[in-house]
């Protein structure tokens, strides 16, 4: 029902982590969940969710496959606070203990259409080289109590971290009446689809 | 009221030639701007590559202001830093960029350069670290006072922002 004066506008987002690339590491499982400002409110759709865990595969590529689909509607009255995903990627290490692998956030597309996300992964690294050993025996790698910091700006100024993978992520964004509450989004009046790469940094 | 958004990140680096990077940044705007929400400046984490040489630091950034005018277009200043083992910094480069004034997604690749002194100095740097710093760092986004300095390259900042608009046509701008 379209209403005369809306007041709030609606973001749909679907799509899935495809794939990632991390050379060092196999046997991998990724986690995904939104971290959006005060004025966002999910309206439908799954905010969190555990993929499968996937293993290399034996061709030249050593691609890491999920295919995990990825499905939310958000409604809201201000671009400030716009959804981030935030994934995080764990596996198992020489002993058998779960530890992270990477932590890696991006911005829902913010035009509507098709688009291609490479995200850079990275974990949080300890300064001193006898915590790094001790970590490495007992399976207690450093990790974020929670991963939702790893969507903020505040607060990173002290931390050091390695950036060791990448995860690709398709997304598909539809929005509802932004242009009826007066925000511009994109110059162009036809909507053509836009797949926009990022990986600017992985193959040199 | 005009407002504007301006959500992104700052991605990474390239091109530097040290490996532990952060980067401190900061939008300067003119005073006809106000910003209604976000922090106007940060820090972003260090980053040591793994796989090939660009540092990601994938720093959220997410500003809100509303203008009354055209002047004074939201400027970006960077400074590029790199810390060793020790803990101890140099710096490694300052660049700036406008924001982009035509809403939708952009791609912006800031250059970086980082002021040269003698002779002296740069021997210094070669071997001890440090090097010289501005002072003000306002130089960094403004052209005034540049002639004085001697610079030279640093890498390449990769951020990756979306313009949203709002209410620019009512007052007639086109963007």
């Amino acid at each position: 029902m379209a209403t005369a004066n809306p007041t709030v506008f609606l973001v749909m987002v679907n799509g899935q982590v495809e794939s990632a690339q991390f050379p060092e590491f196999d046997d991998l499982y990724c986690k995904y969940c939104f971290v959006y400002g005060q004025d966002w409110a999910p309206t439908s759709g799954l905010e969190e969710g555990i993929s499968q865990i996937t293993s290399k595969s034996a061709d030249v590529q050593h691609n890491l496959v999920w295919n995990f689909p990825i499905d939310i509607t958000f409604k809201s009255t201000n671009p400030f606070g716009w959804p981030q995903i935030v994934i995080s990627v764990y596996g198992p290490d020489v002993f058998g203990n779960d530890v992270v692998r990477g932590y890696g956030a991006v911005h829902v597309p913010f035009t509507p259409g098709r688009h291609k996300r490479t995200i850079p992964m990275f974990v949080p690294e300890s300064t001193s080289k006898l915590q790094k050993l001790t970590s490495w025996f007992m399976g207690r790698r450093p990790e974020y109590t929670d991963p939702k910091l790893i969507a903020q700006g505040e607060g990173r100024e002290v931390t050091r971290v390695r950036s060791q993978g990448f995860v690709t992520l398709l997304l598909n964004v539809v929005t509802k009446d932004m242009k009826k509450l007066g925000y511009d989004t994109s110059t162009l009046d036809m909507q053509t689809s836009s797949v926009i790469d990022m990986s600017e940094g992985i193959l040199k | 009221m005009a407002e504007v958004h301006v959500i992104g990140q700052i991605v990474g680096a390239t091109g530097f030639s040290e490996d532990s990077l952060f980067c401190k940044w900061g939008i300067h705007t003119g005073g006809a701007w106000k910003l209604l929400s976000g922090v106007r400046e940060g820090q972003t984490q260090v980053d040591t590559p793994q796989l090939g040489s660009m540092a990601y630091w994938s720093h959220p950034i997410d500003l809100h202001f509303a203008t009354k005018g055209l002047q004074g277009w939201p400027r970006l200043h960077l400074q590029v830093w790199s810390q060793d083992s020790f803990g101890r910094c140099q710096l490694s480069g300052y660049g700036f960029s406008h924001v982009p004034s035509s809403p939708g997604i952009h791609s912006l690749h800031c250059v970086t350069w980082r002021p040269l002194g003698g002779w002296r100095e740069q021997l210094a740097r070669a071997f001890v670290g440090g090097g010289p710093q501005l002072l003000h760092s306002d130089v960094v986004y403004t052209g005034a006072d540049r002639y004085r300095l001697h610079t030279a390259a640093g890498g390449t900042v990769h951020l990756e922002l979306a313009v949203i608009l709002r209410n620019f046509s009512r007052y007639g701008v086109e963007c």
